[in-house]
């Protein structure tokens, strides 16, 4: 395993910055859960949440993107400087969820996809609602594609 | 200190907007404020970056679906929804409910008024800058979430509710229901500490105390519901006029001020009344099924229910043709809010104006809809 | 002087800034683990990660232009602030004493001012795409008041550092004219010679009553909670810092640690008569000041919330008219 420096310190200190898309905020209080209860601590893992993205390292989106939060998703992903990783928490990022792929007569027209039609992902955590558990697993599972990116 | 309740310069000089993506947002909205020195003289709430699309979704579903679809509307109150919506049904085709299944609908109403109340305080505690009080009503609110889970099978969003009763999963036996008593023993005696100490924390005090306040007459006017309004000191709780709530013994609390500090006050006191009627769920859980399958589907008219939610009046209306939803109507009690939690902002300073704005409880994900403008009866109608 | 002697205090002198870089990079995750994590009943990160692996990792990062008008500018200040904070650390240590008026309290309370006046210039140069910038559509036709003009979060925070820089600033300079009125002289060589001759100023009640005024006085220049108005979560995020990344934010990590530091060892040089030099035992005396700094500066914090200014005007004051008593007691 190539353990230099740069390796080595991007393993210590992971900056997470959440980005919530117009889904139903059931992952978005998970993922709260994880990082601010004490039960679960993502600090003890060395995962610190930030909300700025000049600050981050990997983006955890939640919900369906819907049309009017396209921009600003794909703005503040230009924002965040390489090495990055984006996770796409929940069955609403992974695959739409709900509201894109069931419907009576008329179909939803305000989903512009899930996240991967907008920005790319490195790792998908299933479930509705996240459990907390899964997604310090999910963070950790994005973690090789920074470690060694130049 | 005094609200200043009028605008009352003409001309507003400077807009400090506030993103759809910001730390003390819980869900996407903007927030637009005009400030003149840092005090905020007029505020704007913009939202409509949750609109899915829900009743257009539901249109044409069959019923059972429609009925569990709209528990995806929201994650927090996720149980209101559907409890609503299986009751519109089972008011339009003349369902009877099981009396046990009745109480253990109230004991999931209950407990998910408890979460969600417990999430309010940490959230607004959060905004104040407090992380220490954030994360021990974080840890207090995990016994109510594995609760949760040991009933329903899920955190969030476990769909107890089917039309004619409760799943059998949601089934309420001797080790559940000693693990019932014995969390809310754990709640009573943590949410007591907690309260003791908010309340003698001078610092905190001095952050909360007469800000963002509202008056009677400013809520009767701008329509506020739920816990928000009985801060102010107008007693409605539709809890009273639900007929399920009948055999259980609570009161309503209410409050004088209006303020951030009356509206904390409010759910911490909610908290004891609500633990005390699953108390007696518990004490008085009826014998018998739980699920009542012995129903036929009719074609109906538009079938209306109003709930009591943790935050306020909750509306569901739908009309059955050919076992499937049309028309259906989703009326959140967010929506009335909006324009209280803009009111609350002015007079305040801008670190206080997004403490203002979560005083009201948001929840903007169950409430964006697409709006229908009807101008006046005789002119022309639009829709948005 | 000869040349072994200047020799020796040039050793003196870089080994005390490496000492100095070596303790300010492990005081955040001292003040993360052992302090909030233990009062917040959680693990909390390992000691290394806040301070010193996070500016490294932040070292690798891919360096883009920042939204700014001026960005060359808007970078070069955090290399700028990191070298005004050693040079405050620099002209307290007694190899320096010969530079006269440059090694003096005047010298430092100009350099801590100067500190200060960065965030200004920091936050009226960073535009970031967290406020205005962000691409909605909310000035639409029916919005209210549309032609307002727009001002980004960053600006608000400009003009809160203006407000600390005016009246914030007021207890941390009294309390360091304290040593001063007991010394009488503003010459840092007078003030520690003062006490190798009278024992410690803290053990006197003006000294007292002064470092209480000067540990309130170094939390609000350091902006901890709960006097981080001009960073709050709740509405600025994160200030002036907002559009710093990979080399530059890393500066400001450290330049964070090292203040900790500068400010305690400033506390041992005018209360206790120790000023920092690596050829004396009193190095260590400087060591755990810095490490208690950060200890009670993190139990204040974590049992806070964050001040506005309808109870900031008050603290502000009242701790500013402690520190006169102080200075008043050590007259007589």
């Amino acid at each position: 395993m190539n353990l230099s420096l740069k390796s080595y310190s991007r393993a210590r200190a992971v900056h997470v910055m959440l980005v919530y898309t117009g889904g139903c905020n059931g992952c978005d209080i998970e993922i709260v859960n994880c990082i601010l209860s004490p039960k679960y601590d993502a600090e003890q893992y060395k995962v610190f949440l930030t909300w700025n993205p000049r600050e981050a390292d990997v983006l955890v989106v939640t919900g369906p993107v819907t049309k009017h939060v396209e921009e600003p998703l794909k703005a503040i992903y230009e924002a965040i400087p390489e090495p990055k990783a984006v996770v796409a928490a929940g069955a609403c990022a992974t695959m739409g969820g709900v509201y894109k792929n069931i419907h009576g007569d008329i179909p939803s027209e305000e989903i512009a996809g899930p996240v991967e039609e907008i920005i790319p992902v490195a790792a998908k955590i299933p479930g509705c609602a996240v459990r907390p558990e899964d997604v310090l697993s999910g963070v950790v599972a994005a973690l090789p594609l920074l470690l060694n990116a130049k | 200190m005094d609200n200043n309740n009028k605008v009352t310069t003409q001309v507003i000089e400077t807009e400090v907007p506030m993103g759809t993506i910001h730390s003390a947002a819980l869900e996407p909205y903007r927030l637009r404020l005009f400030v003149e020195d840092e005090i905020v003289r007029d505020a704007e709430l913009t939202i409509g970056v949750n609109h899915r699309g829900i009743e257009r979704i539901m249109e044409g579903l069959p019923v059972e679906k429609a009925n569990s679809l709209t528990e995806k509307i929201c994650g927090i109150c996720s149980n209101s929804h559907i409890w609503n919506s299986c009751l519109t049904a089972e008011k339009g085709l003349e369902i009877d409910i099981p009396p046990r299944a009745e109480y253990i609908r109230i004991i999931m109403g209950e407990l998910e008024r408890l979460h969600s109340h417990l999430l309010y305080l940490a959230h607004g505690s959060e905004v104040l800058g407090h992380e220490t009080f954030s994360m021990r009503l974080f840890y207090i609110r995990e016994t109510v979430m594995e609760l949760l889970r040991m009933i329903g099978g899920n955190r969030v969003q476990y769909g107890a509710s089917i039309i004619g009763g409760v799943r059998p999963r949601c089934e309420l036996d001797e080790m559940r229901i000693q693990k019932l008593t014995e969390g809310m023993d754990y709640l009573e005696e943590k949410i007591g500490e907690f309260a003791d100490r908010f309340v003698r924390d001078p610092m905190v005090i001095s952050r909360i105390s007469g800000i963002g306040a509202i008056t009677k007459a400013d809520a009767r006017r701008l329509a506020t519901t739920g816990p928000t309004l009985r801060a102010t000191g107008i007693e409605v709780d539709l809890r009273r006029d639900m007929e399920q709530y009948e055999p259980f013994e609570f009161d309503v609390i209410t409050q004088d001020t209006g303020d951030i500090k009356a509206n904390l006050l409010m759910r911490v006191l909610e908290i004891p009344e609500s633990i005390k009627i699953i108390r007696q769920a518990i004490k008085d859980l009826p014998e018998g099924k739980i699920t009542n399958r012995s129903w036929e589907m009719q074609d109906t008219d538009i079938i209306r229910s109003y709930i009591e939610v943790p935050r306020g009046k909750l509306y569901h209306s739908y009309k059955i043709e050919d076992g499937r939803v049309r028309n259906s109507i989703v009326r959140t009690p967010s929506i009335t809010n909006i324009n209280t939690m803009e009111f609350a902002c002015i007079g305040t300073h801008i670190t206080d104006a997004q403490l203002a704005v979560v005083q009201c409880d948001p929840c903007f994900t169950c409430t964006d809809r697409a709006v229908q403008i009807v101008d006046h009866p005789l002119k022309k109608i639009k829709t948005v | 002087m000869d040349t072994s002697m200047i020799i020796i205090s040039l050793i003196a002198v870089i080994g005390t800034l490496i000492v100095a870089f070596a303790v300010s990079v492990w005081l955040p995750g001292i003040e993360r683990k052992f302090v909030q994590a233990r009062i917040q009943q959680r693990v909390g990160p390992p000691i290394s990660s806040p301070g010193f692996m996070a500016p490294i990792k932040f070292f690798f990062k891919q360096v883009m232009s920042p939204n700014s008008p001026m960005p060359k500018l808007y970078n070069a200040l955090p290399l700028v602030t990191l070298i005004i904070v050693t040079l405050i650390l620099l002209v307290t240590m007694p190899q320096m004493y010969f530079l006269g008026a440059f090694a003096s309290i005047i010298a430092v309370v100009g350099l801590l001012k100067i500190e200060e006046i960065m965030y200004m210039f920091m936050g009226s140069l960073s535009k970031s795409v967290l406020s205005v910038n962000m691409p909605f559509p909310d000035r639409v036709k029916g919005a209210k008041h549309i032609d307002a003009t727009r001002s980004f979060i960053e600006e608000v925070s400009t003009l809160r550092a203006f407000r600390l820089i005016a009246f914030g600033s007021f207890p941390l300079y009294i309390a360091l004219f304290v040593p001063v009125a007991m010394a009488k002289s503003i010459y840092l060589a007078d003030i520690v010679g003062y006490q190798q001759l009278n024992g410690p100023i803290l053990f006197t009640v003006a000294g007292v009553i002064g470092a209480i005024v000067y540990f309130i006085g170094s939390m609000i220049l350091l902006n901890e909670y709960p006097f981080a108005i001009m960073k709050t979560k709740a509405d600025v995020i994160e200030g002036p810092y907002l559009e710093y990344m990979s080399k530059y934010r890393a500066y400001t990590y450290i330049t964070r640690g090292l203040l900790i530091f500068v400010l305690a060892s400033l506390f041992t040089t005018m209360f206790i008569g120790i000023p920092p030099n690596i050829l004396s035992p009193g190095i260590l005396i400087t060591i755990a000041v810095a490490i208690i700094f950060s200890i009670l500066m993190a139990v204040m914090s974590a049992f806070s919330p964050v001040f506005t200014f309808r109870q900031f005007y008050p603290v502000v004051a009242a701790t500013s008219i402690l520190g006169v008593l102080a200075i008043v007691a050590s007259f007589l």
